[in-house]
C-alpha cells in the first residue's frame, strides 16, 4: 500500500509536470500543500482530473469531496483507496 | 494573452469593471498587483473612498463595505469588478483551452444539449467562465462551504445566463473573442429561489464524465 501511495504521488505529479513544465510551481510543490493556493486554476484542476481519469482507469463520482481534491497527496490517497 | 474584452451585452449598469495588464514577468505577484490595480480602479470609478483591497482570511479580496466586488486574472491580464449594493460579486477571465472533455466534467447533459452550440449560442470556456465567476458570487454563503464550482447550474435567460445552486440564483453575463472569455455574476439580496427550484449538490452539476 505505501508503495502503491508513492507510485500514484509521483504519477499525478508527472501528470502536472505535462501540463505546467518541468520549470513550474510542482518542481517545488510539497504532496501535502494546497494546489489551488499554489496557483493552480481551475481550469488546470479540471485538465488534471480528466489526465487523471486516463491515467488510472476511473471516472469522478458526482459527489467528490473538495477535500480530495486539494493536494497531490489527497488525490493518491483517492486512486489507491478506489483500488482496494 | 488575455485581450481586454467588451462589457457583456446588457450588463448591470451598477457595475464598474476594469483591466490592468500583468508586468512582466508575469508572475503571480505580478497577477497579484495588477488585480488589486484593477480593483482600485472599480472601486474609485463605483465612487468609494476606499480603494485598498487587502487579503481576508484564506486569500479572498476584501473589498470595501456597501462596494463588493471581485478579481480574476490570466498571466497577462487582471480584471476587477465593482457593484455597489450587490449582495455578491464574481468575475472570471479564462484564456485556457476548454477541451471536449473538460467541457463534459464541468457541463452536465441539460447544459451541453441547450446552452452548446448548434443550440445554443455559448461556447465551453463561456459556460466555464460563467460557472467560475457565480462561484466567486456564491462566497461567503452558507452554500458555499464545500462547493465545486462545477455543481453550480447554468440555465438560458434573455440577458443571457442564470446560474443556480441550493436555492440561490444570479445572472451571469459572459462575452468572449479569440479563445478568451470574461464573465461577471451579480448576486442580488432577495433571490433566492422559490421552494423546491434550487439545485441539489446532486442534480447541479457535472462532475458526469
Amino acid at each position: 500500500m505505501p508503495d502503491q501511495v508513492t507510485q500514484t504521488r509521483q504519477r499525478i505529479r508527472e501528470l502536472l509536470v505535462e501540463m505546467h513544465g518541468p520549470d513550474s510551481f510542482v518542481r517545488n510543490v510539497s504532496d501535502t500543500v494546497s494546489l489551488r493556493q499554489q496557483g493552480l486554476s481551475s481550469a488546470a484542476l479540471v485538465s488534471l482530473l480528466v489526465r487523471m481519469e486516463d491515467a488510472f482507469g476511473f471516472e469522478w463520482d458526482d459527489d467528490i469531496q473538495p477535500e480530495v481534491l486539494r493536494s497531490i497527496s489527497s488525490l493518491a490517497d483517492h486512486v489507491v483507496a478506489l483500488r482496494v | 494573452m488575455t485581450a481586454v474584452l467588451g462589457t457583456p451585452t446588457a450588463v448591470t449598469p451598477e457595475a464598474s469593471i476594469r483591466w490592468c495588464p500583468v508586468p512582466p514577468p508575469y508572475g503571480p505577484r505580478e497577477q497579484s498587483e495588477a488585480g488589486r490595480q484593477a480593483a482600485a480602479a472599480a472601486l474609485a470609478a463605483a465612487g468609494s473612498a476606499v480603494r485598498a483591497v487587502p487579503r481576508a482570511t484564506g486569500g479572498r479580496p476584501d473589498f470595501p463595505r456597501g462596494y463588493p466586488g471581485s478579481i480574476a486574472h490570466t498571466d497577462r491580464m487582471a480584471v476587477a469588478a465593482v457593484v455597489p449594493g450587490a449582495a455578491g460579486v464574481g468575475v472570471d477571465i479564462e484564456d485556457a483551452a476548454v477541451t471536449e472533455r473538460m467541457a463534459r466534467f464541468v457541463l452536465n447533459d441539460r447544459e451541453r444539449r441547450t446552452l452548446l452550440a448548434p443550440a445554443g449560442r455559448h461556447s465551453p470556456v463561456e459556460l466555464f467562465s460563467a460557472k467560475e465567476a457565480a462561484f466567486k458570487a456564491l462566497a461567503g454563503t452558507v452554500v458555499a462551504d464545500g462547493l465545486l464550482f462545477w455543481r453550480i447550474g447554468l440555465v438560458r435567460s434573455d440577458a443571457g445566463l442564470v446560474a443556480s445552486f441550493g436555492g440561490l440564483s444570479m445572472p451571469v453575463w459572459v462575452c468572449s473573442e479569440a479563445g478568451s472569455s470574461f464573465a461577471l455574476a451579480v448576486r442580488r439580496y432577495g433571490t433566492e429561489e422559490p421552494e423546491g427550484n434550487g439545485r441539489s449538490t446532486a442534480d447541479g452539476g457535472s462532475g458526469e464524465q
